[in-house]
């Protein structure tokens, strides 16, 4: 028996050549399904609606949302592995003669007293919030750990925004608070809440 | 059902979690001793000097609420002579077969110093950083009702036995008896057979379902040999005598019924203080600097409802199950140690024997010690008591060979006769005027007799009767004292002979103005608030508050009381007392507007208040107010029992556990598929260490058939495929811990 080899691969018929396009596009629309799917996942958001207060926000899907504390809400990302990042909204009562200032310090006082290492790292006056607003921000840091005595935790370092509008009498302080690490990675998720936020 | 659940359609059964909720242990599942052990704390009281803490005092405690309560002794915990230091450390066992770890510091919330109870609140962080106590959720242990407990009952008793070098520890034993003395009707202190280390002070003694049911207590003399050294405080390079030491204390085999603590649980959790004024001065109680002296030891055979002996005797008859031995008590103080050691027939009896503890009656007066329901084998019988480890002279008794035929008189009355010549009135606090009559029982009486009649005013005497006995063999008379200028207010005492043996003898007050045979001694009891003290005299007098206050003030006029009468002020809130003082009368004789000022550290709670004012264990006034709803709020995470949930959460791969997953506890009544990531559904969370551990801080209530308990779970790490779970029960046959390993995959 004898065989001959050929230099190249015989040409590919049409059926052929076509069921190579329809992989590949089948794969690309694949790939591009599962990115949306997990897009729409990742940036799904809920609403929350409080006519009470007068505040309404976006915020995203699977975030434990908690309004029974001292605060409007709280919403924090249980699903998140290590420190669960949080936004919160607290408002506080001003006078006419109450300075941003004075709102900020009044924070960093009671804050000193019940955080580990807690530092402020900066305050940007004015600091906008998406849709203008003009407002004050404070950047902080502190160490985080577990209250459970029982475990074995070690702190985390957490980095913090409060951002500080005085709006009808009143002072608004939106907080965001994350693992140091994965700080800016998660600003995108604040900076879309700061932009649906109405109050 | 979130876009999460949709996408990835996951849902893992804890298969192997409910193989271990099925699986029985069906060993004493109530008594839970792991959170028991949880619950207990070490205790260091510390001195701040320079920059160092210089520990002055050591014991135990234990967590009564999960935001950070702990009941303990207040001889190793509040400020006094012998322990100095201002700062409380709380040393918690982390692990358990491992000495304490110092995690917290705590403050003084209530104390009676007298009972030995302290309840501390942890408001701080072991570096000072201030705590939010709601944020705490520490296992703690329930308070049983510690008047239920029997003789012979099973007592499992948890604390540390060293200063801090040990784990803690359990000691178990049985109750095997109970003393009773003016304060805390049936019980004042059970004794148990479990030999308790003296630095267990202060711990808990559970029942068999694991709820408080005493503390161990005994207080260490000030003597070289019952403390240690443990630090080099001179700095000499040496721990030796010359140091700070450290009261340790002897055997305990006293516990302090843990019914004495409720009061002071419920003021401190609802964050409650009493403060007493008259014109808005602060009463401070009259103390003495002279060193305690016991007087007058003699022997009843009961006590009556004034906490006045029926009879004097000498000898009781074999089968005796109660006996008290009755004494008068001078230049006590809450400080005091008092300590009763009896002997029968020569040979020490701890059953009957009270090891050294805090003094918890007034500065002067009577008291007495004893049991009943008990029985006291026959024998010649010798009691000691010590004060400050003084001891007083022995009084003896014999049981087994009573004189049934001897002259007695008992059960002495007093009051204002009728035109028959009965006594009337409420039997010990009699109305100022000219005269007051007692009435007693005769037996085995010879016409002939000498007998005596003394009264004394305020320990002097104050006239005496010698007669010739002619009221025959049995029965009952009276005798009178009569004063043509009025008898002044002040304590009687009344004591009957018959040929200079004392026989019968009782106290009583005469107090307040005559209304009827009664004495009307307060009155105008009323409610207000207002901002001030000085408002509140003027204030108008409300029953009925309907919005939180921030101040409860109750007021009252008095009159014709004589100073160093001892009265008692109660209050309660919905029927639980919370607060309650005995104390010689400081003020006027007469006067208006006496203050007792209620203030929370928020708004005074809903609730309905009730004040009592009390003479000679005789309820005289009482008044009640409604604020708010006039009901206390329920405390939803006031569950103690139940099963702790635990666990480890494992990378499927790697077998290594996750740190930082969260693990979600539903509320009973809601499901996986109805959960809209809303704290509201959520009945606990809990978070993996660094090991990937796990504790869920709330504990699972057990599900029955009546009342059946189905958790849902739900855990969710990004990265990792789900884990949920709906029907999640726990029974008693359930173990306790439950403990878990469950693996999440990667997605």
């Amino acid at each position: 028996m004898s065989y001959t080899i050929l230099d190249q691969a015989p040409p590919l018929n049409f059926r052929q050549r076509w069921n190579h396009y329809l992989l590949v596009i089948f794969a690309l629309l694949g790939v591009l399904l599962g990115t949306n799917l997990k897009n729409s996942n990742l940036f799904s958001t809920s609403i929350y609606s409080n006519p009470e207060a007068g505040i309404r926000a976006e915020y995203p899907s699977n975030w434990l949302i908690d309004a029974s504390g001292d605060y409007v809400f709280r919403l924090r990302n249980t699903t998140e592995i290590g420190y669960k990042t949080t936004f919160q909204v607290t408002v506080r009562p001003v006078s006419p003669q109450t300075t941003s200032r004075a709102i900020l310090d009044s924070l960093t006082l009671n804050r000193a007293q019940i955080l580990a290492a807690y530092k402020i790292l900066g305050i940007t006056s004015p600091f906008f919030l998406p849709d203008e607003t003009e407002g004050t921000a404070m950047s902080y840091t502190y160490a985080d750990s577990d209250n459970d005595p029982f475990l074995e935790s070690v702190p985390v370092v957490v980095r913090g925004i409060d951002v500080l509008v005085i709006k009808r009498g009143q002072a608004i302080i939106i907080t965001y608070l994350s693992d140091a690490q994965t700080f800016e990675q998660n600003y995108i998720f604040f900076n879309k809440f700061l932009a649906s936020l109405e109050f | 059902m979130t876009m999460l659940y949709r996408l990835t359609k996951v849902v893992v059964v804890f298969a192997s979690l409910l193989v271990i909720l099925n699986s029985s242990h069906a060993q004493d599942a109530s008594l839970d001793i792991e959170r028991l052990e949880r619950a207990t704390v070490f205790i260091l009281q510390a001195n701040n000097v320079g920059n160092e803490l210089i520990v002055t005092c050591a014991g135990t405690g234990t967590i009564v609420s999960r935001d950070g309560l702990v009941l303990a002794n207040a001889h190793d915990t509040v400020q006094s002579s012998t322990c100095p230091g201002e700062t409380l450390i709380i040393a918690l066992s982390v692990r358990l077969d491992e000495p304490p770890i110092a995690q917290y510091r705590a403050e003084i919330a209530q104390s009676d110093p007298g009972l030995d109870l302290a309840l501390l609140r942890i408001t701080r962080e072991l570096d000072g950083r201030l705590i939010d106590s709601s944020a705490l959720s520490l296992p703690f242990v329930e308070l049983a009702d510690s008047s239920t407990v029997s003789l012979d009952e099973t007592v499992t008793v948890v604390g540390y036995p060293g200063i801090g070098n040990d784990p803690v520890s359990v000691v178990r034993g049985t109750v095997n008896g109970f003393v009773v003395e003016p304060r805390g009707s049936d019980a004042a202190w059970m004794k148990t057979s479990a030999v308790i280390p003296g630095m267990m002070s202060g711990g808990g003694a559970y029942n068999r379902l694991g709820q408080l049911i005493g503390i161990p207590t005994t207080t260490p003399l000030s003597t070289s040999s019952t403390c240690l050294p443990i630090q080099d405080t001179n700095r000499d390079r040496l721990v030796n005598s010359d140091d700070v030491c450290i009261p340790i204390g002897g055997v305990i085999n006293s516990l302090r019924p843990s019914n004495f603590a409720r009061p002071l649980l419920r003021g401190a959790s609802l964050g409650l203080q009493v403060k007493d004024l008259v014109s808005n001065t602060i009463l401070t109680p009259l103390e003495s600097s002279s060193a305690p002296v016991f007087k007058r030891l003699f022997f009843s055979p009961a006590v009556n409802e004034a906490g006045m002996p029926a009879s004097v005797i000498r000898t009781l008859p074999a089968g005796t199950n109660s006996l008290y031995l009755f004494f008068d008590y001078e230049n006590f103080t809450p400080e005091t140690i008092y300590e009763l050691r009896v002997t029968t027939n020569g040979i020490p009896n701890p059953t009957f024997s009270l090891a050294p503890v805090r003094w918890s009656g007034g500065s002067r007066g009577q008291w007495y010690i004893g049991s009943s329901g008990q029985p006291w084998p026959n024998g010649i019988y010798e009691f000691t008591l010590f004060a400050n480890g003084v001891a007083a002279p022995t009084a003896r008794l014999v049981i087994g060979e009573s004189d049934t035929s001897a002259p007695s008189f008992s059960d002495i009355v007093f009051g204002l006769l009728d035109l028959r010549g009965n006594p009337l009135g409420n039997g010990y606090v009699l109305p100022s005027g000219n005269t007051a009559s007692a009435r007693f029982i005769f037996r085995n009486m010879e016409n002939g007799l000498d007998w005596t009649a003394i009264w004394y005013l305020n320990g002097t005497e104050f006239t005496r009767t010698n007669a010739v006995w002619n009221e025959g063999t049995d029965g009952s008379t009276t005798t009178s004292i009569e004063s043509q200028t009025g008898l002044p207010p002040g304590s009687y005492r009344l004591e009957l002979y018959v040929t200079n043996r004392l026989l019968a003898t009782s106290d009583f007050t005469i107090a307040g103005a005559q209304q009827g045979a009664l004495p009307e001694v307060f009155a105008n009891l009323r409610f207000t608030t207002a901002n001030t003290p000085e408002e509140a005299l003027t204030a108008v007098s409300i029953s009925n508050f309907s919005e939180q206050v921030p101040t409860l003030y109750a007021l009252f006029d008095w009159q014709q009381i004589a100073p160093g009468t001892l009265w008692t002020i109660r209050w309660l809130v919905d029927g639980e007392q919370f607060y309650e003082r005995t104390i010689p009368w400081s003020a006027p004789d007469s006067g208006k507007n006496y203050l007792s000022v209620l203030s929370s550290s928020g708004a005074v709670p809903d609730g309905t208040y009730t004040i009592e004012i009390l003479l000679n264990n005789l309820l005289l006034a009482s008044a009640q107010a409604q604020v708010g709803i006039g009901q206390l709020p329920i405390d939803r995470f006031a569950q103690a029992s139940g099963v702790l949930m635990r666990g480890q959460i494992r990378d499927a791969n790697t077998n290594l556990g996750i740190p930082g997953v969260t693990v979600i506890l539903l509320n009973e009544e809601f499901s996986v598929s109805d959960f809209d990531w809303n704290n509201n559904k959520v009945f606990a969370l809990a978070t993996t260490d660094t090991n990937g551990n796990f504790q869920v801080d709330r504990p699972l209530r057990y599900s029955t058939k009546d009342q059946p308990v189905a958790y849902s779970a739900i855990i969710i790490a990004n990265g990792y495929l789900p884990i949920t779970a709906d029907g999640i029960e726990v029974t008693t046959a359930t173990a306790n811990p439950l403990s878990t390993i469950l693996y999440l995959s990667k997605d």
